[in-house]
């Protein structure tokens, strides 16, 4: 592991104002991912800035029954939190599907939407990755790709977005509070990663000396009936192959609102908006899940050994709004 | 383990995520141990054991 200069900061003030005067800071959370890759020499900062004595660490019911979670809650916290288990059950679910005990206990909400993607080509040195070192090339498209993204791929990159947490909170029209030395940033989560495209290497809207300071979850009475599934090769502790996060509400026979998102298969947390668009006001029946799902993943282009994800994605957004229709949340 | 379960800390295969008193079931120490020791905090020998300790607790097994 490199040497690197150390800090801690005391305020927030202070962290950005540091992490401004440095061409590339990070910042240190829960340091589940960022230590690793840093031992793996695959992210060297010039400067680590430890937050971890920020008062970032509170969940705060908002006016109107949102809730703002600080960027320092750690996702065992969050998970287990009674409001979070009534009102978004969703999310509950995502962060106990992801990871295993000791490492929600360590990482953080912040951490979570920035860490990197698991692709094993990202991971190999050997391996030629325009991620990791952009131009370099794309072993992953035509090599071992059973992990890769099907939506919104490039002929640069089909590395996808690893979190289970952030899809629930796309789902839930979550908005990242980003904090810099010019002032206080608001970004939708949808806005927040980006596409690949020929720039895989740039992967949030976030710059080097942003800290994230907090995720806010709007009001959304449609979320108290919201489920996470997840399919992956083993039954925990194991990243998904595909996921979802659903809201669903039915008022005589009809959808009235819903939410939906899909993890595992894109190189972020992807909204399903024309699902959503052909949900809404549609029948709640199992047919119009099936053209809602297979709608969404029309544009979807699979690789040699992902293809499965295209009609896996279907199956998992029909089962999980069936289960929402017949048997309501997990709350 | 045994505390956050009995704090009432859902898991991911608690049924109901609201809900207190969830009995601890083989699949709920199973998914709880998950990750410890690797991948292996869920052999038949250990999960016997934790299952053992939580009714000299007083904790309801199932």
């Amino acid at each position: 592991m490199r040497p690197f200069p150390y800090m801690s900061a005391p305020d927030v003030a202070t962290a950005v104002r540091e992490a401004g005067a440095r061409p590339s800071t990070k910042f240190l959370g829960g340091g589940t991912n960022l230590v690793d890759l840093m031992r793996e020499d695959m992210e060297r900062p010039d400067t680590l800035i430890d937050i971890t004595r920020l008062p970032l660490t509170e969940v705060e019911e908002l006016p109107g029954d949102g809730l703002r979670i600080a960027t320092l809650v750690r996702n065992s916290r969050l998970t287990a939190h009674p409001l979070v288990r009534t009102r978004y059950p969703a999310l509950s679910q995502a962060i106990l599907a992801s990871a295993s005990a000791q490492l929600r206990n360590m990482a953080t909400v912040g951490g979570n939407l920035l860490q990197r993607t698991r692709c094993l080509y990202f991971h190999d040195e050997a391996a030629a990755c325009n991620k990791r070192s952009p131009g370099s090339g794309y072993d992953a498209i035509n090599g071992f790709n059973r992990y890769g993204a099907v939506l919104g791929t490039s002929d640069a990159c089909i590395a996808a977005h690893p979190s289970d947490m952030a899809v629930a909170q796309a789902a839930l029209d979550a908005v990242i509070e980003v904090e810099s030395v010019r002032g206080t940033l608001r970004i939708p989560i949808t806005d927040f990663h980006r596409m690949p495209g020929d720039t895989p290497h740039i992967e949030t809207a976030l710059t080097a000396d942003e800290l994230i300071t907090a995720v806010e979850l709007p009001a959304l009475p449609v979320a108290a009936n919201s489920r996470y599934g997840k399919v992956r090769d083993r039954a925990s502790y194991a990243f998904a192959l595909v996921s979802v996060a659903a809201a669903l509400e039915v008022e005589d026979g009809t959808v009235s609102a819903v939410r939906l998102a899909l993890g595992g298969v894109a190189a972020k947390p992807w909204r399903a908006w024309e699902a959503e668009r052909i949900l809404l006001g549609a029948p709640a029946t199992e047919e119009t899940f099936r053209l809602a799902a297979a709608a969404e993943l029309a544009p979807a282009v699979g690789r040699s050994k992902n293809t499965f994800k295209i009609e896996l994605a279907q199956r998992t957004v029909v089962a999980t709004l069936r289960q929402l229709l017949t048997e309501g949340s997990a709350a | 383990m045994l505390a956050e379960h009995e704090a009432g800390e859902p898991s991911a295969v608690t049924d109901h995520l609201a809900a207190s008193g969830t009995p601890l079931s083989s699949a709920e120490i199973r998914e709880r141990m998950s990750g410890n020791l690797c991948r292996c905090g869920a052999y038949n020998g250990i999960v016997h054991a934790i299952h053992e300790v939580a009714v000299t607790e007083g904790v309801t097994v199932r």
